[in-house]
């Protein structure tokens, strides 16, 4: 049989389209990637993502994984769904330390020796060539070995990785470096993603951003992301605010994004919220409608915390509710990120959008997307410039 | 001695081997447990197997809170290699390595996510990572983790072996944490317990004899 012709990209995608349009495809191969926070994360999650989303479209991965035996890490991955397990090659540097036999190609057996660590982890790249390369994690060697031998060992892998055209991804989080030893971790990285995990409420939020070294290069937002069995890491907004004065369309708008939808509504008029569950571009939101009326403002005060962007609805052939439209806005907080859906665009006497925007006083570059909210026309399209506004692409 | 726990609270609990650190542990998540409180285990030294049955000697049935208002971290396992079949209707979280203090610090989460905040955490013991991990290391680990425990997730013990860690470790544990229970051998090998101190609270720092708590049995 003959060997099967991968095509490789030059970029290796991360699943999540949000980012990889941003990142003109996925990040530039070969390229070093550091997985970086503070305090504990769940960015092990992420990278997995990154290993098995290769995986899955063709491209071979190394995982060397100091805390976990490879046949634990391979049950654990099946919550990825699917997806062709030969793929992925592991680096047991974790049998050794339970003292049971790798039946791995490759393993270290010997956890105290830097030297024999990063002969194994070469060797690998060099034989196998991955397109993707995870080092879980880089704070084992950290809390283990001098710094400088470290920072040797953490750019021999880098050049390995190189060598072979791959992108590497260092896992790190820091419990012992000073600033200046961090300084040299992240010189020696393309790509910074930075993670952050708090409760709140009893729930883990998880955020990241990513940002690029290079001048001028990228640099995102916090991202809030969150893991779903099968498919994996996927952007999460907990809390999107759909808002606009009385009859401007609001629920029609929280209907035609959502998969589900529950309005609380009295003869056609909401009078709780309107909730929905959106799922468009791999990009996952919980979406709050509130009521136009006035005496529903209480209502504001219980969604607008934490809320992660607003999409502003008002009705386009209706000039006298604009000064209503930036009351509600001004109630949720001048500072997040907004899109405005001049909404009802089909109906005669309809504005254009530079004169809405000059009515309203909207603030230049604010986005104005037109909409026809009955037929869904141009709903999803406000959401997607919103969540790139929230995210920091766009 | 078994008032009610306070809440937003860090307590270490201090002693020898042997001197009764897991019947006084068990003593406070059966008291938090009957109360209707929700209870996460995190155990570095015991297979969850054998705390059910132990704790079942102290007078607390574990199956009948397990999944509902009781759940383990299992560190203890996959670093025996043991088999990790799950079983079923008995969900424990499982933690990886010893090594991996992130993932210990994530399980820990998790296993409040799951069950619902508050809840009380009794970490057994902290001594054991001191086998795996630089002391530095874990000095931010054990910060971040009961501050983020007090904040968000109500309380935690930590248990700690007496005697095996230098001065200065066991002083930095101290100084981490509000408060400090000690238990001790004395002289004709009764053990002894004493509130040390408690931020925030009167309390008596004196010596007391460590009897089993009303009811029950199973001890020697």
């Amino acid at each position: 049989m003959s060997a099967q012709a991968v095509h490789l990209p030059d970029r290796a995608r991360t699943g999540i389209p949000i980012l990889d349009e941003r990142l003109q495809g996925g990040f530039p191969r070969p390229s070093t990637l550091l997985f970086f926070s503070e305090k504990p994360t769940e960015k092990r999650l992420f990278a997995e993502h990154f290993a098995i989303e290769g995986a899955k479209g063709g491209e071979t991965c190394l995982y060397v994984d100091f805390y976990r035996a490879p046949q634990l890490a391979r049950r654990e991955f099946t919550r990825f769904g699917s997806f062709p397990q030969d793929r992925i090659t592991f680096v047991d540097a974790t049998s050794s330390q339970l003292l049971v036999p790798s039946s791995e190609a490759y393993h270290i057996d010997d956890v105290s020796d830097l030297l024999e660590i990063l002969a194994v982890i070469e060797r690998a790249i060099d034989e196998r060539r991955p397109s993707r390369v995870i080092i879980d994690s880089m704070e084992f060697l950290a809390d283990r070995f001098s710094k400088d031998d470290v920072f040797q060992g953490w750019r021999r892998l880098i050049d390995a990785a190189r060598r072979a055209g791959s992108v590497i991804c260092l896992l790190f989080i820091n419990w012992t470096y000073r600033d200046r030893e961090l300084n040299t971790i992240r010189a020696m990285s393309d790509f910074i993603l930075e993670f952050q995990s708090s409760m709140r409420g009893g729930i883990i939020r998880n955020t990241m951003r990513v940002s690029q070294l290079e001048a001028g290069g990228i640099k995102t937002n916090w991202i809030p992301y969150t893991f779903r069995d099968f498919a994996g890491v996927t952007v999460y907004f907990p809390r999107i605010l759909v808002t606009g004065p009385f009859n401007a369309g609001k629920s029609t708008v929280v209907q035609t994004l959502s998969e589900k939808a529950v309005s609380i509504d009295r003869m056609g008029t909401t009078v709780a919220f309107d909730y929905g569950n959106v799922n468009v571009m791999g990009i996952e939101a919980e979406v709050f409608g509130t009521p136009g009326q006035e005496r529903f403002e209480f209502i504001f005060k219980i969604f607008a915390r934490e809320v992660n962007g607003v999409l502003l609805v008002v009705d386009a052939t209706r000039p006298q509710d604009f000064e209503r439209a930036r009351h509600m806005l001004a109630l949720v907080g001048p500072k997040l990120p907004y899109v405005v859906l001049a909404n009802k665009t089909d109906l005669p006497g309809a504005l254009p959008s530079e004169e809405i925007a000059r009515q309203m006083g909207l603030a230049e570059g604010t986005p104005i997307v037109r909409t026809v909210a009955t037929r869904g026309e141009g709903v999803r399209e406000a959401l997607l410039v919103l969540a790139e506004m929230i995210i920091g692409v766009r | 001695m078994q008032e009610k726990l306070p809440q937003n609270y860090s307590v270490l609990l201090t002693g020898p081997p042997g001197v009764g650190k897991f019947e006084y542990v068990i003593a406070q998540a059966r008291e938090a447990l009957r109360q209707g409180e929700r209870v996460v285990f995190v155990t570095l030294d015991l297979r969850p197997d054998e705390i059910r049955t132990r704790t079942k000697a102290l007078r607390l049935d574990l199956s009948a809170y397990e999944g509902k208002s009781f759940v383990f971290v299992d560190c203890y396992s996959a670093t025996a290699a043991e088999r990790l079949e799950p079983i079923p209707g008995k969900k424990t979280i499982l933690v990886s390595s010893f090594s991996n203090l992130e993932g210990i610090g994530m399980a820990m989460s998790k296993a409040a996510q799951e069950l619902g905040t508050p809840v009380r955490i009794f970490f057994y013991t902290i001594s054991t990572l001191f086998l795996h991990n630089s002391t530095q290391a874990i000095a931010k680990f054990f910060q971040i983790v009961t501050s983020r425990a007090k904040t968000n997730m109500g309380y935690i013990l930590y248990a700690v072996q007496d005697g095996v860690h230098e001065g200065m470790t066991m002083n930095l544990l101290r100084s981490l944490v509000d408060g400090v229970i000690e238990m001790r051998f004395t002289d004709a090998m009764e053990r002894e317990v004493r509130i040390h101190h408690m931020r925030g609270m009167h309390v008596d720092p004196s010596w007391s004899p460590f009897r089993q708590m009303p009811g029950e049995g199973g001890l020697e």
